[in-house]
């Protein structure tokens, strides 16, 4: 990536708490266009909070967050802020109920009309759409199957057609993989990493593995209580690094300096 | 347990009235039960009065369906932004007309619009509908309130808005509870439909009050099995449509 173009993501000095427990203190950084960024880092130390910060799903306490120049505090759900981001979640978060065509439509009814998004449930507006991303992902054949029946590693499939049918400029991925054996794992991430790219879409997602972390991420973003403790291209994230990010002892508080790039 | 106790003492028992040719009646009745009435020109009556207690039957719960589910989906609540200052008046509000809906039972609702209307099919239909409306809605906002809350955030945070949210997320989860109820309530609403004779519509109820003033029991039995067996199929048809529904 050049540096004269313009960063997609754009986080200065956000801070986010839930009571009394805080969840990021005072976070700044800058992602480019195109980029893939692992957010690696224990439980509780505001990987999440991130993602839905970005999603628009929570509002930070202070601070600002721009996607593609827009301010978030400043978008109305929906429609705009629709075409910016999108979330995939660890738990698919599918409709069960429905069938899968429809699940992987609602990626547009930020999109369609109230009148089409309901002739919709009845005879499926932009089918082809939806079929071509579900081929992507190879279940085009399971398009009409109700969704409960499908696997865990095919409803992420789905999750992830559903969010590249609304096609945002920036896709979230919050533990994308966390529920899944390690070889539909790697299946799962080389998809959302080949279908993101290939779409010209910036990928931010939390990850552990230090292995899948390296073969599908550009950059890595240590997170530790609430700070970034590190931000590296992938390839110089050693495993000694991210045992550093995991383990309890190795950092003293004294330590914990963010590191902004 | 200590208001069921209270409402025991509260009950005035009164004195015994024992109606003293009782005992022969009831005799009378037990054996018309050998055999029923299964001659072929009662049997006719028997199901033609079948056929107009469903018709209203099915007539009033529709009605209700289509008057409880809007005001259901505003009680819910899942229509309306949290930041919204009408939330909870509407929310209020709707809940009280329901309550006050279900709050009058469907004879006393008879007896006010044959009052208002006359005795007609419609009188009979409407005070059918109004009080399982109100039950109707409230069960439905229950439904939709209980349902799973991820996969809404989800369809929210693609760019749904309320109303679609509702059709994608709320409506399709709650569905197979929300039409099981719906079953079991024309369920009732075929007993209520068939005690409604009274107002004037003709059915089942309507041909055992006839037979009753003849003492002809045989009849009675004959049209009871009818009404039971109205009933048992209408709860093998809402299995059927709720199991195609989860399949």
């Amino acid at each position: 990536m050049s540096a004269i173009r313009e960063p997609i993501v754009v986080a200065e000095g956000i801070s986010k708490s839930y009571g009394q427990v805080t969840a990021l203190t005072s976070l700044s950084l800058r992602i480019q266009p195109g980029e893939r960024v692992a957010l690696a880092g224990p439980s509780g130390s505001g990987k999440t909070t991130l993602l839905y910060l970005l999603a628009g799903i929570l509002q930070p306490d202070d601070g600002q967050l721009y996607i593609d120049n827009r301010s978030l505090s400043h978008l109305q759900p929906g429609r705009e802020l629709s075409k910016l981001v999108g979330i995939i979640h660890q738990q698919y978060d599918l409709v069960p109920h429905l069938p899968v065509i429809h699940n992987v439509l609602a990626g547009r009814l930020g999109q369609w009309s109230l009148f089409r998004s309901l002739i919709s449930l009845v005879w499926p507006q932009e089918r082809q759409v939806a079929l071509s991303e579900l081929a992507k992902l190879g279940i085009a054949d399971k398009a009409q199957e109700r969704t409960s029946h499908l696997s865990g590693g095919e409803q992420q499939r789905v999750a992830i057609a559903r969010v590249m049918v609304q096609s945002p400029s920036v896709v979230l991925a919050d533990e994308p993989v966390a529920s899944l054996d390690p070889a539909r794992a790697e299946e799962i991430l080389r998809l959302l990493t080949e279908l993101t790219t290939s779409a010209g879409k910036t990928l931010i997602t939390s990850l552990h593995s230090p292995y899948l972390i390296h073969k599908y991420c550009s950059r890595v973003i240590g997170l530790r209580q609430g700070q970034i403790v590190f931000d590296l291209p992938a390839s110089d994230v050693t495993e000694a690094v991210l045992d550093c990010l995991y383990n309890l002892n190795e950092y003293p508080d004294e330590e914990l300096v963010p590191e902004v790039s | 347990m200590g208001a069921f106790l209270w409402s025991l003492t509260s009950v005035n028992w009164g004195g015994p009235i024992i109606h003293t040719g009782g005992g022969w009646s009831a005799i009378q009745f037990l054996t018309a039960l050998f055999p029923p009435d299964f001659s072929p020109d009662f049997l006719a009556i028997a199901f033609k009065a079948t056929w107009q207690t469903v018709t209203y039957a099915v007539a009033g719960i529709t009605l209700a369906v289509a008057i409880g589910l809007p005001l259901g989906i505003i009680a819910s609540g899942t229509i309306l932004k949290e930041s919204s200052p009408w939330r909870t008046p509407l929310i209020a509000s709707t809940r009280l007309l329901l309550g006050a809906l279900r709050a009058v039972h469907e004879l006393v609702w008879a007896v006010l619009l044959v009052a208002a209307i006359g005795l007609s099919p419609m009188a009979a239909i409407i005070a059918l509908a109004l009080p399982y409306a109100g039950i109707l809605g409230r069960i439905y906002a229950e439904l939709l309130q209980d349902v799973r809350q991820q996969p809404l955030q989800a369809l929210r945070a693609a760019g749904a808005s309320p109303l679609r949210v509702l059709l994608y997320g709320y409506i399709q989860m709650a569905l197979p509870d929300m039409l099981g109820y719906s079953f079991y309530r024309l369920e009732c609403g075929i007993r209520a439909a068939a005690i409604m004779s009274f107002v004037g519509i003709p059915g089942l109820g309507f041909q055992i009050q006839l037979s009753m003033h003849d003492l002809l029991f045989s009849q009675v039995w004959t049209l009871l099995m009818f009404l039971v067996a109205l009933i048992v199929l209408v709860d093998l048809w809402s299995t059927r449509v709720r199991r195609s529904l989860l399949a």
